[in-house]
């Protein structure tokens, strides 16, 4: 653990990395690096890695953020691993599928979603956490349970199957208006897509009322994870270089990061407006 | 609804989730029947009898025109073709072999089960939510995340619970099949490298576990060793003792 001052619980062993992350806050309501029943077969002291996850309404900018931060993170020498939804190998692309067709039931599709994320959190994150990177998380747990809360599945329910992830070392919400996530994703696509603007819940035949209907059901479950889970809110329609220059502050201070210095490689220098 | 007969009411169960591990309870949302349907399902570990026995109910309500369906584990053609990958290339968990089985068996209730119950039908499912408790529990998952994970699922009016002694269902299925399949004789436990041995652990494991649902969940205890056809009998009998069975019979023109 780098993070003793976090691991008061009972199942988590404070060692290592101590002196450097002595004055961290404690979150009194983080124990456990897990939020009920512990994933099985995993030892918690072997996890030296950290692992933080931006949240975000599609057109919030969480993708640029991320591949800014990896670039970030990369050149002061720490190396990255990134996850996302719908990524994992062993049902990734059967989701894609699924959704695809419209026969598709709620929970169905829920627990498929579920599957992806614990195969890559068993598969990919853990071992990556045991080797002491750095996860950067394009979504989490919070995106899975948001959209299938709004789609009336109980959140005790969706609390119950996720008790087993991982908890984030910080998690960032780039809270955006849906107003202004509508003008970014149909500047990007030059359409808006089904799933995103919630038309299998038939809340509006209007694509543009279906879009900020379904997009302020999911802020509305936001912004109850945000208390619940204590999440950096962070405003997603500041520009990059602000957005990013925030994030970095944050993560330099868990990491002991003494410089924040950054400006984009050539590669990426398109991102940063 | 006009079909709750007291007999439907002595048949609703409700599991008793505090008898696991944790002292957390549970909210089981499907406890309250809404429905008019009704649904007997068979439990047991591989080789006890069950499938023959639900089949032969079957076709006894089947040759008599009642309304009924029949239905099994593991058929959903939808992620079918996740759960074969996720096999032959041994990428399951514990945790992703339940969820993947869990979204199966979610597809199979939202789209056939729950419809079907509707609509009134008598639904016979080969399996049910306790085949996932006794596996999955045997593999490592937590009781209560498997109460949780499942609680989507009506409660069944019947439940029969078919056991044989261990020997006598390792030795039927190990003598009708050339090779056991890699989870199936649960490999991926690394409890033995002889798959035989390891599908008798896994078996026995198995059985425990159903073994200690029998009154919490109330399972009716059925006797895999007896002849076929009295078996068969005593089933169609307690069939008929607690359901209705005139709510589902052919209707008179």
């Amino acid at each position: 653990m780098t993070r003793p001052d976090k691991n008061n619980g009972s199942n988590a062993a404070p060692n290592g990395g101590t002196a450097l992350h002595a004055k961290k806050k404690v979150r009194p309501e983080a124990p456990s690096r897990f939020y009920g029943t512990p994933l099985p077969g995993v030892k918690l002291e072997e996890l030296s890695g950290t692992l933080f996850v931006l949240e975000g309404s599609d057109g919030s900018g969480r993708s640029t953020q991320i591949s800014l931060l990896t670039e970030w993170l990369e050149s002061e020498g720490f190396a990255v691993q990134t996850m996302g939804l719908r990524r994992s190998f062993l049902v990734g692309e059967d989701i894609d599928a699924l959704m695809a067709e419209n026969s598709v039931t709620r929970t169905t599709l829920s627990l498929m979603y579920s599957t992806d994320f614990f195969d890559q959190l068993e598969r990919r994150i853990l071992p990556a956490l045991r080797s002491g990177l750095i996860v950067l998380a394009d979504r989490y747990i919070f995106t899975l349970i948001a959209r299938s809360a709004v789609r009336g599945i109980s959140r005790d329910y969706l609390h119950g199957i996720y008790e087993m992830a991982l908890r984030p070392d910080l998690t960032f919400w780039l809270n955006v208006r849906p107003e202004i996530a509508f003008d970014r994703e149909f500047k990007k696509a030059q359409t808006i897509s089904y799933w995103e603007s919630g038309r299998d819940m038939s809340l509006s035949n209007d694509l543009f009322q279906s879009f900020i209907r379904y997009q302020s059901l999911i802020k509305r479950e936001f912004e109850y994870l945000s208390k619940r889970h204590g999440f950096i809110e962070l405003d997603g329609e500041g520009s990059v270089s602000e957005v990013n220059r925030v994030l970095r502050k944050r993560i330099a201070s868990h990491l002991g990061i003494r410089s924040t210095h950054y400006k984009p490689s050539h590669a990426l220098s398109h991102l940063w407006r | 609804m006009r079909l709750h007969s007291s007999v439907f009411h002595m048949a609703i169960t409700f599991p008793n989730i505090s008898a696991t591990e944790d002292t957390a309870p549970v909210k089981v949302a499907a406890t309250k029947r809404q429905y008019p349907g009704a649904l007997v399902v068979v439990e047991g570990i591989d080789g006890s009898g069950k499938s023959t026995q639900l089949y032969l109910l079957k076709r006894w309500l089947e040759i008599g025109g009642y309304r009924i369906h029949f239905t099994e584990w593991n058929s959903s053609p939808l992620v079918k073709s996740a759960t074969r990958r996720g096999k032959q290339r041994r990428l399951l968990t514990p945790t992703t072999f339940s969820l993947l089985h869990a979204a199966d068996f979610a597809d199979r209730c939202e789209r056939q089960i729950l419809p079907l119950l509707h609509g009134g039908y008598l639904v016979l499912a080969d399996r049910y939510i306790y085949t996932a408790f006794a596996r999955d529990a045997a593999r490592g998952c937590a009781p209560r995340w498997l109460r949780n994970l499942y609680s989507f699922a009506p409660i069944p009016d019947i439940t029969f619970y078919f056991r044989a002694p261990l020997d006598v269902a390792v030795n039927r299925i190990v003598a009708g099949r050339p090779k056991l399949k890699y989870y199936e004789a649960g490999m991926d436990l690394g409890i033995s490298l002889d798959r035989a041995e390891s599908f008798r652990i896994f078996q026995e494991r198995i059985l425990g576990n159903y073994d200690q649902m029998i009154e919490s969940d109330h399972f009716i205890l059925m006797d895999g060793t007896v002849r076929v056809n009295k078996l068969q009998k005593l089933m169609r009998q307690i069939v008929g003792e607690r359901i209705d069975l005139g709510q589902f019979a052919p209707k008179k023109k």
